[in-house]
């Protein structure tokens, strides 16, 4: 039993950066309908940029707002120097764009910061640890749990709860009609992407302190998110927070009880029987559509 | 149609532009002021610090020896291609490197899916092939066709048996558990420690945990609690720096506190940084000195190409690993003279009996045997230091 | 013009119109197949090798364009088709002793088996969703594949035994060029009549409106997994070929970045047509290689040309070559 809750433990706290890095990943769908294959390398290149600001004796915080602020930069130029441009792409070619983004991404990462694997600084540290019974929680776990949970609370205000957010999901539901009704499209446009960059920088610089810091640490955590987001329905936000615990939890669990090698292969197979009972995800709304 | 037909001459032509015809010399990749040499190596992506550390390592100590007037009157000219560790791309790089820019030889190459993927073409080229880092054992049984080919890289099944011997013997281990890494490196590594409790089955050693994790694998929690639940006294790690570092310290945190005994691979100053603590009185074999052991010519040889690359200060064990590599090579060159062809230098390395480089040691060839080294010994870290702790252990040439 | 200049309905059902257009097409094919007792004879018979690789992301890119660009699904997962079909072809090689074109006939039997497994969920499906069953799928096979030691070798690897065409005086590699490129001018030249059947009919119509289609009687079922049965049969043969290439195979080369790499040649080269889909083969396997020489600044430049031909062509390079026929044709408009 305490096996299983510290399983569970583990997994949450995965499950909150796939949360996160699903979070991204749906934003930016909903709006645009643009699977963003580079989310993975904006976040590690606002990871490094932390890492480089800590590295210059700034507070934590500060250093961690910088990162963000440049992952967030990054999506935001994307949008406007790439993909406006590139307006009359199809979907797909929107897909190959964010492709060569994100070679160019992790291509400029490795040359500019190396390629061996760093040691990211974190206020909390990853050897101190909690007892709850007999289930041990690193105090990092606990710190990504807390802080997933504190970021999508944020979300949910700012998308639900703002104007702004209402202007967001406006654009998402009908561009031109959001637009016709004068709300700026292009800077919600902007903003999403800038949110969905920071999002992902948040979920790198989580990771970092528990995998180390190298310019290929997000590869794994991104292709899992993807299928969180993908889970849980690619246009709910709730959905992607649902789907990213979720899979930390089915993968723990797998790894722990059945078999290391096959983990995410079972991970996968679970995505694909939820999908294939409820096609549109989990939470995902029903379209029906006509023809 | 018609679009294929333009586009195939595109092709061709963009081809034809894209090859330089290049002056074959009497000697591929020989005159009388050059020698031409050439690898392919991952230089980006996840595979990347290898291929920018060894690769770097040869690349920085070739223009060591080109400051110094090269050797016997003739510089080196060093080709580096990327292949991202794809086996296609290093068959396509390598063919070029032999066939277009005219390669002396090719140093080194790194990963076991590329090397198998370039020996048949190697082998029926004819081309100089100077220790490509994949498991040695692929050589095994290759006798009468490898004769251009020479390796000075030890075996990972050796080293496992030797670690397991090492335990036994010394550390009184008896529960023995593998922590490895999913791929032929790790997998080898535990066929040694196999083999090595086979053997030593009479002393009461016992394989009682293998636990691996896969390459692409982020986290090693899970196998952390595995390794606990197993109850070994000792634990042989197969892994890469990071999942390496990674494992001491979870296993560190579940309170599970094992003898810890691991591969020359590990045996990287980067672990004490990322392992912080938990890298202490680790016991990890290795078969030449390495930076950080308190060797002076091993860390003067380091210091030489930090100043010429300094990006290689922070790659110190690959950078070093790739000096190692092309060391016994270069003393084949100057033995063999001035006429310098690739029937001379077989024989030239043929005569290389016990040599110490000043990174690599104890190489011999001989008409028969093209494993250059079959020696290791263990060194223990104590406090940020690798200290020697017992003398060569020899194991048996296999080709 | 005056070859536009259609008189009959005939001319119109020609794939290769006319006397011009026959006469392109024999110069192409000796062309091709003059290539390797050229090449060596220059010097430039490494050359010969990424032919060789050109040729089997020839062919899984005209079979994946059928799939993503003539019926409109997804799959990011098609490296797990290729590994499918080159390790079935080893294995039916060397367990069964079978002579090497059945070996190749029956790996893309097994592969289109496959595909048609995947393509069953590709029914209640689409989009991202369909693109996430699919990846699965690939990482699956990758997975499986490296620790079915017994059927595929693991991280040890499979040999792969020669393939000889019985003609004395070529080489190897010579002899594989015959047969490669001859599979893919046969399986393209398949391609370009599917699209014009009623096959590919079928194919344009589920891409549409899938259910409109389904009205007028086409059968989804049988369709869809038609497609990705197709698709995936290509895959194993370009797969079989990377086995002869490699003549040792491990999963390495079959992971989900060779699948988007596969993807990527389908959208620029201009999707939904079979040209593009050469020509974006072609340019994505002639690219990397030509830029290997940057080392480690490689990606970012591989990612720029990618991103530059996207902009400057959302339709793909086919689609550019086509608005450049249209004016001229248009000429003097």
């Amino acid at each position: 039993m305490t096996q299983l809750a510290q399983y569970l433990v583990g997994g949450l706290a995965t499950g909150s950066l796939y949360a996160l890095v699903a979070l991204g990943v749906v934003l930016l769908y909903r709006s645009s309908r643009v699977l963003n294959f580079a989310h993975g390398d904006i976040a590690t290149l606002g990871t490094f940029v932390a890492f480089t600001l800590l590295g210059r004796k700034l507070p934590f915080s500060l250093a961690v707002a910088g990162g963000l602020a440049a992952a967030a930069l990054v999506g935001v130029l994307f949008f406007f120097f790439v993909l406006r441009p590139a307006k009359e792409a199809s979907l797909l070619g929107k897909i190959v764009l964010t492709l060569g983004l994100a070679l160019v991404l992790g291509g400029a990462v490795q040359v500019v910061w190396g390629t061996e694997t760093l040691v990211f600084p974190f206020p909390l540290s990853d050897t101190r640890i909690y007892r709850v019974g007999q289930v041990v929680v690193s105090e990092t776990s606990l710190g990504t749990i807390v802080t997933g949970i504190v970021l999508m609370t944020l979300l949910y205000v700012l998308v639900q709860g703002t104007k702004v957010g209402l202007a967001m999901r406006a654009v998402a539901q009908n561009a031109d009609a959001a637009q016709a009704l004068g709300i700026p499209a292009r800077r919600i446009y902007a903003l999403t992407w800038g949110l969905a960059g920071a999002l992902g920088g948040a979920a790198g610089v989580l990771l970092a302190p528990v995998v180390f810091l190298d310019p290929f640490m997000m590869l794994d955590p991104f292709l899992k998110g993807f299928a969180a987001a993908v889970m849980g329905g690619m246009d709910s936000l709730p959905g992607a927070v649902l789907g990213g615990f979720l899979l930390g939890i089915a993968e723990s669990v797998f790894a722990g009880y059945i078999s290391f090698k096959f983990k995410t292969t079972m991970a996968f197979a679970v995505i694909i029987l939820v999908l294939l009972v409820r096609p549109e995800g989990l939470l995902g709304r029903v379209y029906h559509r006509r023809v | 149609m018609r679009t294929l037909t333009r586009l195939i001459i595109a092709m061709t032509v963009v081809a034809a532009l894209g090859t330089a015809a290049v002056g074959q010399p009497a000697e591929r990749g020989v005159t009388p002021t050059e020698i031409v040499l050439g690898t392919s190596m991952p230089m980006s992506g996840p595979a990347s610090p290898w291929g920018m550390g060894v690769g770097g390592g040869i690349d920085a100590w070739l223009r060591h020896i080109n400051a110094q007037g090269g050797i016997n009157g003739r510089t080196f000219r060093f080709l580096i291609r990327d292949d991202a560790y794809l086996p296609p791309r290093a068959v396509a790089n390598v063919r070029e490197l032999v066939e277009r820019d005219g390669v002396f030889g090719i140093v080194s190459q790194i990963g076991t899916a590329n090397c198998y993927a370039n020996r048949d073409f190697m082998v029926e080229s004819k081309t100089l092939w100077i220790t490509p880092a994949c498991g040695a054992d692929m050589w095994a049984g290759m006798r009468e066709r490898n004769r251009y080919v020479f390796i000075t890289y030890p075996g990972y099944v050796d080293e496992g048996i030797f670690l397991t011997k090492y335990g036994v013997e010394s550390l009184k281990a008896k529960k023995i558990a593998v922590f490895y890494q999913n791929d032929l490196y790790g997998q080898q590594g535990l066929l040694g420690v196999k083999r090595g409790v086979h053997a030593f089955q009479a002393k009461g050693a016992k394989l009682v945990a293998q636990v691996s994790y896969e390459v692409i694998d982020a986290e090693v929690t899970a196998q952390a609690l595995k390794l606990k639940e197993s109850g070994a006294d000792t634990l042989i790690i197969y892994a890469d720096p990071r999942r390496g570092a990674l494992i001491v310290r979870e296993i560190a945190k579940v309170g599970y506190q094992p003898t810890l005994m691991s591969t020359f691979t590990l045996m990287d100053p980067m672990m004490f940084m990322l392992a912080g603590e938990a890298w202490n009185n680790i016991y990890l074999a290795t078969y030449m000195p390495m930076p950080g052991m308190g060797d002076a010519r091993t860390d003067a040889a380091l210091a030489t190409i930090t100043r010429i690359n300094p990006a290689l200060a922070r790659l110190p064990f690959n950078a070093a690993a790739g000096v190692s590599f092309v060391e016994p090579f270069l003393e084949g060159i100057r033995r063999a003279g001035p006429a310098l062809t690739k029937e001379r230098l077989v024989e030239a390395m043929e005569t290389i009996k016990n040599w110490d480089g000043e990174m690599i040691r104890g190489v011999s060839f001989t008409k028969d045997s093209r494993q250059g080294i079959n020696r290791m010994f263990m060194v223990k870290s104590e406090r940020g230091q690798y200290t020697k702790l017992s003398d060569w252990y020899t194991y048996p040439k296999k080709f | 013009m005056s070859s536009d200049l259609l008189e009959r309905y005939q001319d119109d059902l020609y794939q290769v119109k006319g006397a011009t257009g026959w006469l392109a097409v024999g110069t192409l094919l000796t062309g091709l197949f003059a290539l390797p007792f050229l090449l060596p004879r220059v010097g430039l018979g490494y050359l010969l090798f990424i032919a060789i690789l050109m040729a089997a992301n020839v062919i899984v890119a005209v079979g994946l364009n059928m799939l993503v660009g003539f019926t409109g699904l997804i799959s990011l997962g098609h490296a797990g088709f290729v590994a499918i079909g080159a390790y079935a072809s080893g294995l039916l090689a060397a367990r069964l002793g079978l002579p090497w074109y059945a070996a190749w006939v029956g790996a893309a039997a097994i592969t289109a088996g496959f595909g048609f497994l995947v393509g069953l969920p590709a029914l209640r499906l689409t989009g991202p969703y369909l693109a996430i069953a699919t990846l699965g799928f690939g990482i699956a096979v990758y997975q499986v594949l490296v620790n079915w030691t017994a059927l595929s070798g693991g991280r040890t690897g499979l040999p792969i035994q020669q393939l000889s065409l019985g003609i004395a005086g070529l080489t190897p590699t010579q002899q594989l060029y015959c047969v490669a490129v001859g599979a893919a001018v046969v399986l393209s030249w398949v391609g370009y009549n599917l699209a014009r059947s009623h096959v590919g009919r079928a194919f344009a119509a589920i891409r549409d409106s899938d259910i409109a289609a389904e009205v007028t009687g086409v059968n989804l079922l049988w369709y869809k997994t038609l497609a990705f049965a197709i698709s995936a049969a290509y895959a194993g043969v370009a797969g079989a070929i990377v086995a002869q290439a490699l003549r040792h195979l491990e999963p390495q080369s079959f992971t989900f970045l060779e699948s988007i790499t596969y993807f990527a040649m389908v959208v620029i080269g201009g999707l939904g047509t079979v040209s593009g889909a050469i020509i974006g083969a072609v340019i994505l396997t002639l690219l990397p290689h030509y830029l290997s020489g940057l080392k480690q600044w490689l990606p970012i430049f591989y990612g720029a040309a990618i991103i530059l031909m996207m902009m400057v062509e959302p339709r793909g390079i086919y689609g550019r070559w086509m608005r450049i026929k249209m004016y001229f044709k248009a000429w003097p408009l």
